[in-house]
């Protein structure tokens, strides 16, 4: 059972799942490390980005490569609207913003379901070739979708290393009372913040509607898995989400290959459950006083 | 209570005890039926909130109640009594079990947990379907008795529960102990130093809390002649506090209010049921940005707009007298 | 005299930092203890170890008799040892009487089963709830704020209001910490007097505070710390003029300087 190749696929699927995984965890961490808001819409803005991308594909007829940045920045945009409307009632209140969320999280969804109704929809692959690395079947429109994941993880980590903007929320989420006095304009980083974080949700979404297919109930699994990420990391933890991805991402694609998914489900909360239980903050998290 | 609260109580209890006569549509009784149930559901739920835990996972319970109750009576062939006390006792060991250990967790990471093990339960009924019947459930469950064929003889059976469910929770809350309960909630360290057991208190809570969600699956299953895994579901624990939210997380009444408005306002819409949601998600969204109080605040602040200023007026002169002499007379 | 409190070689480090090192001293019945000492002394961390807020890493508390060496603070109230907060006084939102009854919590509750049960027991709970507190807000001379929500008083009656919070227990020892911070002159000497209406009904009282002048005008015995440890102890007029607390305080020049 545990030969060369299949281990290979596993290890290729872990990939591809990971770099998905810490896209959606990353957006969900960033919101609740600088603006303490703990975002359980989140799972909705990569549903979003997932219609975006059926629809500029589909509708308008657009090459994936232009369809993908331009439908995804277009939800992110477009989101904007709704951190006025909604969000900002909410930052550095994390307990209204857990319940309020939900609520978000239901209008969209069930707006989704009227606007487009409940039939799963299919992204039509960007290539259908297929790679050959010895044994290993790689196929290009999957290796496409990491290489992108993996592309904006990159950026990410630049931008949030090396840009002002990137600084100016770093250092709101370890203070807002001292990075405020230091003159980072509040209003502005968290505006900024928002739009990364919704940004990368949905990209994340747009590559998993691409593996898998498009509904609005596509939000459902990325938020659980958002959570568990996040937790296993350590909720605010930007490395943490990233430790937390990878995690998640081989371990589904291991225990899903060999024992099915249901175990795979299984283990993963199991393991989140116990280590809200000993140690909340998860493993780069600090424990708060 | 005074003379305002008599007279409502007094309509109330006609209302109540006269709903399936002031009717003849037999929808209209099973609203009432579903009414009774959930808000025992609703006000258990409200026992932990009290005490400051907001749980994503109440409905889980109730799947306990009323699996256990569903396999002792149709598995094992006990008559119903026997299938209730069986149920209840499951959902109040496993919450003994698990309470010591989940109520050590604050707030953000306690609604995680109880969100997440929700999850674990709802996928452990699909996935051990030679017990529970997986994803399609168990149909023709029979009911609690022969005789309780109409929806109007079942309105009396769940009203009769539904007074006893919510009078208990009524109990607690109105006693020393629901006085201890809010103080945990408002300031746990200060009780705690005031001699509160905490931790304690909170399983204490919890157990009775989620046996009566146990009792409350038990009914509902036998009620609707039928258990699956889609009506324990996190979304559906969700519902439970969107009512104790709406109607306000600080008193029982409010998750009474919550209740009846989660619970009627589908069929007012019905047919329309996106709308529903998308109608909840924009309260609870509302609600909790605007007036976290919920409708127990809002008439509060009715209250004050219309008659403030003699309450204003009274709480002005009660400072201004604190405001003199500074030291007590020491002898 | 009955020994009230005795704490033995109390310590507690956290990771590396020893926030508190071979702590010991005695209270005995109706006696005023004061502790004090510069910021980051550790005199919080005493309390909370006393108190059963954190648990010891060595050392022993004895209250009249009973071990109760890292016991949680709910198990202390019950051996007659309570304290107050530094932050977190009083219930913000709720009455003076309010916050009064829920301090009362050992004296007035009946047990769950009672609760449920006992129509009776419960009834006669609540009566001994209202005389409890009412003795308490005569006691203080809080009875004219009764009805008014805590948050709008003057801070120095929130104070006060902790205090009776604690009082309410019927302790026998009560822990004060931090009464008189960021008090006026006028709510100072409120607090003063208040905690000598305590003392008058033989309750012992510990002041931890980081205020000289008030210790000393108020207590019997000072014992003074510094990074975690006792620097000097005795009648506070000797405690005042040691060179160690002085340099504590002040620094080594004033101290040389014989100040």
């Amino acid at each position: 059972m545990f030969n060369a190749t299949i281990l290979g696929q596993v290890f290729v699927n872990g990939v591809s799942l990971s770099a998905i995984y810490i896209l959606v965890a990353l957006g969900f961490t960033l919101l609740f490390g600088i603006m303490r808001v703990v975002n359980f819409a989140h799972g909705e803005f990569a549903m979003l980005g997932a219609f975006a991308l059926f629809h500029l594909i589909k509708d308008y007829h657009w090459p994936w490569l232009i369809a993908l940045p331009v439908g995804v920045v277009g939800v992110a945009l477009a989101s904007l609207v709704l951190e006025w409307l909604v969000f900002r009632w909410f930052y550095q209140r994390m307990f209204e913003s857990m319940i309020g969320l939900l609520g978000l999280n239901m209008m969209i969804m069930f707006g989704a379901v009227l606007l487009w109704d409940v039939h799963e929809r299919n992204i039509p692959s960007v290539s259908s070739e297929v790679l050959m690395l010895g044994d290993i079947i790689v196929p290009v429109d999957r290796l496409i979708v990491v290489i992108i994941a993996l592309a904006a993880l990159a950026g990410f980590y630049l931008f949030i290393r090396y840009t002002r903007a990137g600084l100016a929320m770093r250092a709101a989420a370890q203070d807002l009372e001292i990075a405020e006095t230091q003159g980072v304009n509040t209003r502005r980083t968290y505006k900024v913040a928002f739009f990364v974080a919704i940004l990368l949700a949905a990209l994340a979404g747009a590559l998993w509607g691409q593996i898998y297919a498009v509904s609005p109930f596509l939000g459902e699994r990325p938020l659980l898995m958002a959570f568990v990420v996040v937790i296993l990391g350590g909720m605010g933890s930007i490395p943490g989400a990233a430790l937390g991805g990878v995690l998640l991402g081989f371990t589904e694609s291991f225990v899903g290959t060999f024992y099915g998914a249901a175990a795979s489900a299984f283990l993963s909360f199991g393991v989140v459950i116990l280590l809200l239980v000993v140690r909340p903050w998860g493993i780069l998290g600090t424990p708060e006083t | 209570m005074s003379v305002n609260k008599r007279i409502l109580a007094v309509v109330a209890a006609i209302v109540l005890l006269g709903w399936p006569w002031l009717t003849e549509d037999k929808f209209l009784h099973h609203i009432g039926v579903l009414i009774c149930l959930t808000s025992i559901a609703a006000c258990s739920l409200h026992l932990i909130i009290r005490t400051g835990h907001v749980s994503l996972c109440h409905t889980a319970f109730m799947a306990f109640g009323a699996y256990g109750s569903v396999i002792v009576v149709m598995q094992l062939g006990m008559p119903w009594p026997v299938g209730l006390i069986a149920g209840t006792a499951l959902a109040a060991a496993v919450a003994a079990v698990i309470g010591p250990i989940v109520l050590r967790l604050t707030g953000k990471y306690f609604v995680l947990i109880t969100f997440l093990m929700g999850e674990v339960v709802r996928m452990a009924i699909i996935e051990n379907s030679w017990l529970t019947g997986g994803s399609n459930g168990i149909f023709n469950v029979p009911p609690p008795y022969p005789f309780l064929l109409s929806n109007r003889a079942y309105y009396y059976f769940a009203l009769g529960f539904a007074v006893f469910g919510v009078g208990l929770c009524a109990r607690l809350l109105t006693s020393e102990f629901g006085r201890a309960m809010d103080a945990i909630r408002e300031g746990e360290r200060l009780a705690e130093c005031s001699g509160v057991p905490v931790i304690r208190f909170k399983v204490m809570v919890f157990v009775i809390a989620c046996a009566l969600a146990g009792m409350t699956g038990s009914l509902q299953a036998h009620y609707i002649k039928f258990v699956g895994p889609e009506a324990y579901s996190g979304f559906q624990s969700l519902n439970l506090v969107v009512m104790n939210v709406i109607g306000g997380m600080t008193s029982l009444i409010g998750a009474l209010l919550g209740t009846v408005f989660m619970v009627t306002l589908p069929e007012l819409l019905r047919g329309y049921v996106n709308l529903q949601q998308i109608m909840f998600g924009a309260i609870l969204f509302a609600t909790m940005a605007f007036l976290p109080g919920g409708l127990v605040e809002l008439g509060r602040r009715l209250r004050k707009l219309l008659w403030g200023r003699r309450e204003d007026a009274a709480a002005a002169e009660a400072g201004a007298r604190a405001g003199t002499r500074a030291s007590p007379q020491a002898s | 005299m009955t020994r009230i409190l005795s704490v033995e070689r109390l310590s507690r480090s956290f990771g590396g930092l020893q926030a508190v090192a071979d702590l010991s001293f005695d209270v005995d019945a109706g006696e005023i203890l004061g502790i004090i000492g510069p910021n980051g002394a550790g005199k919080t961390t005493a309390v909370n170890l006393v108190s059963g807020v954190i648990e010891p890493t060595s050392g022993k508390v004895t209250l009249s008799g009973h071990d109760v060496t890292g016991k949680a603070p709910h198990v202390l109230v019950e051996a007659g040892l309570v304290r107050t907060f530094q932050a977190t006084i009083v219930y913000a939102g709720q009455t003076v009487r309010e916050n009064l009854l829920r301090g009362a919590f050992r004296e007035i509750y009946p047990g769950l089963v009672a609760t449920l049960f006992g129509t009776g027991r419960a009834r006669e709970a609540r009566g001994r709830a209202d005389a409890h507190v009412e003795e308490v807000m005569r006691w203080l001379d809080l009875k004219r704020v009764e009805h008014s929500v805590a948050s709008g008083l003057p801070y120095g009656f929130q104070k006060v209001l902790g205090m009776g919070i604690a009082l309410a227990a019927r302790p026998r020892i009560v822990l004060l910490d931090e009464p008189a911070a960021g008090l006026s002159a006028e709510e100072t000497d409120h607090v003063r007097d208040t905690i000598k209406l305590v003392r008058e009904r033989g309750i012992s009282v510990v002041v931890i505070d980081h205020n000289m002048r008030f210790i000393t005008d108020l207590c019997d015995r000072v014992l003074v710390m510094a990074q975690g440890r006792e620097l000097a102890r005795g009648k506070p007029q000797e405690v005042l003029r040691n060179p160690n607390v002085i340099e504590a305080y002040l620094g080594k020049r004033y101290a040389q300087a014989g100040h």
